[in-house]
């Protein structure tokens, strides 16, 4: 599937209403944000946990 | 104006005079809103200058110094606010047509510190709407321009509190920084900017863009100024649900020593020269840098992090989750309200699943473990803040994409304390950028070796001839 065809089908099932001009702008953004998708990739550990909120783990009691 | 004009002292240097009887709040004051304006028609960095107000404050202020109750570094010194920072009966829009004439009832938490300590407030600073709609022209403000060059780019998004302080229409500003927004404009205009430890100063009063990237902090002529700042700011404070309940050390003792020995760097060389190479300018200026570092007593080795693309990746798509989630309702209500950028950049937040954001969050962790793992032996990290100096005004990427990407996202993600300063200028006159960056909750370090930096080197002497 192309990432035209995925923005299209995404947006309609978020049921965003654009306004005019705005699908291809968006459209560019969308292939920037599926390019950060995939390299934070989905392939993790069974165990790996979240960030909670974040907090550094050094010296600071986990949230 | 020249070198020896009010309105370019530092703060340190202002607050000295002003301690003395040397110099007029009052005086002080009057001399930076004939600069405002003199110079603000072409440089944009205030949306509201409260020349009433600021004149009333300063009489106050004088009478209270006359009196004896002088209240300390602050007491006098006239800033700016990036206006997305609370402000009790002056209308705070956040650079947008969709808060035009919000007027909040009560300051900001960094507002109420910093009129206590006696500051005071010239003015509200032009912000990238919301503080992500990028350097826009559809918006009711006008983006504001780099002083070192009106023609070019001040950075963001606290793009009129960078080029206030560095045009003098103001001694400090504060700033807001989610994804670099304080040290990227002090970069670019030639300043100290601060993001301190997440946690460590509070949001309670600023408009939220990302909860748990966003840092509120200042920018500054020197580092010393940060430090003053930074001492009236920090804190807990009940009111931010992420603020730090831990001691707030003496910031400006820690600038005491004028040697770096027993100090341990680590050069993050990896993501300047190969995850994004700098430029020619900035790669030089960069090494520079390090000798002098190591000149003053630092021990410098290389430091060996995760991948830049990580980092800001997972940045990524945690800040566009946050923000959509913030700006949901008013998107879909009044999305003709928004500028073109600041709508394309909150919306594609619509797009990141919940499965994604939860991955985002697990690389959150590793990215932050690995990271404090690679400090270990290090008291700091050394790289450039930017790969490049400013570019042309209009000229920056719409949606950051990884082309090009900055060096500042990863201290968002982990929280720890980044400050930006200027370690020169290219060959057309604009500043250079290096970037220290600490452990958490350690900013003294951070300050101790960008001061000690500054005073061995001649960049505070040069100021934007406007």
């Amino acid at each position: 599937m192309s990432i035209e065809d995925r923005f299209a089908i995404e947006t309609e099932l978020l049921g965003l209403e654009l306004l005019p001009g705005q699908e291809a702008t968006l459209r560019a953004a969308y292939a920037v944000l599926r390019e950060a998708i995939a390299v934070v990739g989905a392939d993790y550990p069974f165990e790996a946990e979240p960030a909670h909120v974040f907090v550094p783990a050094t010296d600071v009691e986990r949230r | 104006m020249t070198a020896s004009d009010p309105c370019f002292l530092s703060v340190a240097q202002a607050a000295a005079l002003i301690a003395a009887k040397k110099l007029s709040p009052v005086e002080l004051v009057q001399a930076y809103l004939s600069r405002i304006e003199r110079l603000d028609g072409t440089l944009h960095a205030y949306v509201r200058v409260l020349h009433d107000e600021a004149l009333a404050a300063a009489r106050s202020a004088e009478a209270e110094i006359e009196a004896g109750r002088y209240r300390g570094p602050l007491h006098g010194i006239p800033i700016g606010l990036k206006d997305i920072y609370d402000t009790a009966a002056v209308a705070t829009e956040g650079g947008s047509k969709l808060c035009l004439g919000r007027v909040p009832a009560a300051d900001a938490t960094t507002t109420r510190l910093l009129k206590q300590a006696g500051a005071t407030l010239l003015g509200k600073l032009t912000t990238w709407e919301f503080a992500i709609g990028g350097t826009a022209f559809d918006t009711p403000f006008p983006p504001a321009r780099n002083p070192w060059n009106p023609e070019r780019d001040p950075a963001g998004s606290s793009s009129g509190s960078g080029a206030a302080v560095a045009a003098g229409l103001c001694a400090m500003a504060m700033g807001s920084d989610t994804g670099g927004s304080i040290r990227w404009p002090a970069a670019w205009c030639g300043l100290a900017g601060l993001k301190p430890t997440y946690g460590r100063v509070s949001r309670a009063g600023i408009m939220p863009l990302s909860f748990s990237l966003d840092h509120s902090g200042p920018l500054t002529w020197t580092v010393e100024d940060a430090a003053i700042v930074l001492q009236a700011i920090a804190g807990h404070d009940p009111r931010d649900p992420a603020s730090a309940d831990r001691p707030v050390p003496d910031y400006r003792a820690a600038l005491a020593s004028s040697d770096l020995k027993g100090v341990r760097l680590g050069v993050a060389r990896s993501m300047f020269e190969g995850d994004c190479p700098a430029s020619g300018a900035m790669g030089r200026a960069f090494d520079a840098a390090v000798e002098m570092l190591r000149g003053l007593g630092a021990t410098i080795a290389e430091i060996e992090l995760p991948p830049l693309a990580l980092y800001n990746a997972t940045g990524s798509l945690i800040s566009r989750s946050e923000g959509f989630a913030i700006h949901q309702k008013t998107l879909r209500e009044r999305p003709q309200d928004y500028g073109a950028l600041a709508r394309d950049r909150l919306t594609i937040g619509a797009y990141v699943r919940a499965s994604d954001m939860v991955q985002a969050m697990r690389r959150r962790m590793m990215l932050v473990e690995a990271t404090d793992a690679a400090m270990v032996g290090f008291d700091a990290i050394l790289l450039p803040t930017c790969p490049d100096p400013a570019p042309m005004l209009g000229e920056l990427a719409p949606y950051f994409d990884n082309r090009r990407p900055m060096y500042m996202r990863p201290f968002n993600l982990t929280g720890q304390p980044a400050l930006s300063l200027c370690n020169g200028f290219d060959d057309t006159g604009l500043p250079l950028s290096l970037q220290i960056v600490g452990r958490h909750f350690d900013e003294s370090t951070v300050l101790r070796i960008g001061h000690a930096y500054e005073r061995a080197t001649p960049w505070r002497e040069r100021r934007p001839q406007l």
